[in-house]
């Protein structure tokens, strides 16, 4: 005798597997996504009027970020400025240029007078103390980096219209 | 015989993952658009031939409209604030404390910055206008030590901008006394613009 199947019995297919790997992707596109935009640090930046739109540069710039409280972030680097020990003042300076010097090094980056092609955008907090602009600054004139191409980056005041380009 | 299919017994589509997929899509690019940091910014430039170095002779030849900050109180970071002057008259006290981060407050405070600004922007223009335009004044950004070492980022880039505006393009910085041995204070000279 022929066995009766039981009627209302479809075949669904399970979701869940897809679900898993809809989520994987997202997961891993979020985090390659976080990697190369870690290079700006969220904060208040300073507000000017006299801004130039962020059109990209020719030459992929370096950004420093300058927190309130005095932090350098460079590059997934973390070197502290606010501590007030001089002596740690200065390793974070040296190690901000050896970076800079790391990552200006290539002669092609460089103009016949030997200074550096690279910009590099000051990211700071309007909060941030203006020494350590200077100092941030002061890294990247000398002689054996020869960064002069310094960009600020600003914000434009609220209630300001936006001027037609 | 071929067997009939049971009518109104139609397998339908299920739409659950395709929404699913959809919506992780939409997260996806919105945040990967989101993420322009910077939309504005102002171009500087560095001195090449002098680096960092004393520059005393280069600075005193030159018609220069100074703008001095200092910040006040600056033991007590709530009730600090920053002076601006003016070439030797012209004096005005920016509010205290810091931004509070809330926009009721910051729209407050941006008002007053905005009222004190504008004062000083006449007043570059008319210490420019005694200089009868000349098109070789220099704008001059001085942060004297030690009351000028605490003055915030913002407050000298508002000031910086002012410059722009009235149209100094070239405005020196003064540098900061370094914790570097080989680095000392020296002149900046920024193109603005």
């Amino acid at each position: 005798m022929a066995f009766k199947r039981a009627p209302e019995q479809e075949a669904k297919p399970n979701l869940t597997p897809m679900i898993d790997m809809t989520f994987l992707l997202v997961v891993f596109f979020m985090l390659t996504i976080d990697l190369t935009t870690k290079e700006y640090v969220a904060l208040e930046l300073p507000y000017a009027r006299e801004g130039v739109d962020d059109k990209e540069t020719p030459i992929p710039r370096l950004t420093v970020n300058l927190l309130p409280s005095g932090d350098i972030k460079f590059r997934g680097n973390t070197w502290p400025l606010a501590t007030g020990a001089p002596e740690e003042q200065h390793a974070a300076l040296v190690a901000l240029r050896n970076e800079l010097q790391r990552l200006t090094a290539d002669p092609e980056m460089r103009e016949p007078d030997k200074s550096s092609m690279i910009p590099v955008m000051v990211h700071g907090d309007r909060d941030a103390r203006w020494q350590y602009v200077q100092w941030i600054m002061q890294v990247c004139a000398e002689p054996t980096i020869g960064v002069y191409k310094i960009q600020f980056a600003v914000k434009k005041p609220p209630g300001e219209e936006e001027e037609p380009q | 015989m071929a067997k009939k299919i049971a009518e109104g017994d139609e397998t339908e589509m299920n739409m659950t993952p395709m929404i699913d997929i959809v919506f992780q899509l939409i997260i996806f690019f919105l945040l990967s658009l989101k993420f322009k940091a910077v939309d504005r910014r102002i171009d500087s430039a560095l001195p090449k031939d002098r680096g960092i170095q004393a520059t005393q002779q280069f600075v005193d030849e030159l018609p220069m409209i100074t703008v001095k900050l200092f910040r006040q109180n600056m033991d007590v970071p709530e009730e600090a604030w920053t002076t601006i002057k003016v070439g030797n008259n012209f004096r005005r006290e920016l509010p205290k404390g810091e931004w509070a981060g809330t926009q009721k407050e910051d729209t407050e405070r941006q008002e007053e910055y905005d009222r004190i600004f504008a004062e000083v922007e006449i007043a570059i223009r008319d210490t420019w206008a005694k200089m009868n335009h000349n098109p070789e004044a220099k704008g001059e950004i001085k942060t004297p030590r030690p009351k000028g070492l605490k003055v915030p980022h913002g407050d000298v880039i508002r000031v910086l901008s002012t410059f722009i505006q009235v149209g100094l393009k070239d405005v020196k910085f003064e540098g900061a006394p370094a914790p570097l041995p080989q680095a000392g204070g020296g002149g900046m000279v920024t193109q603005g613009g």
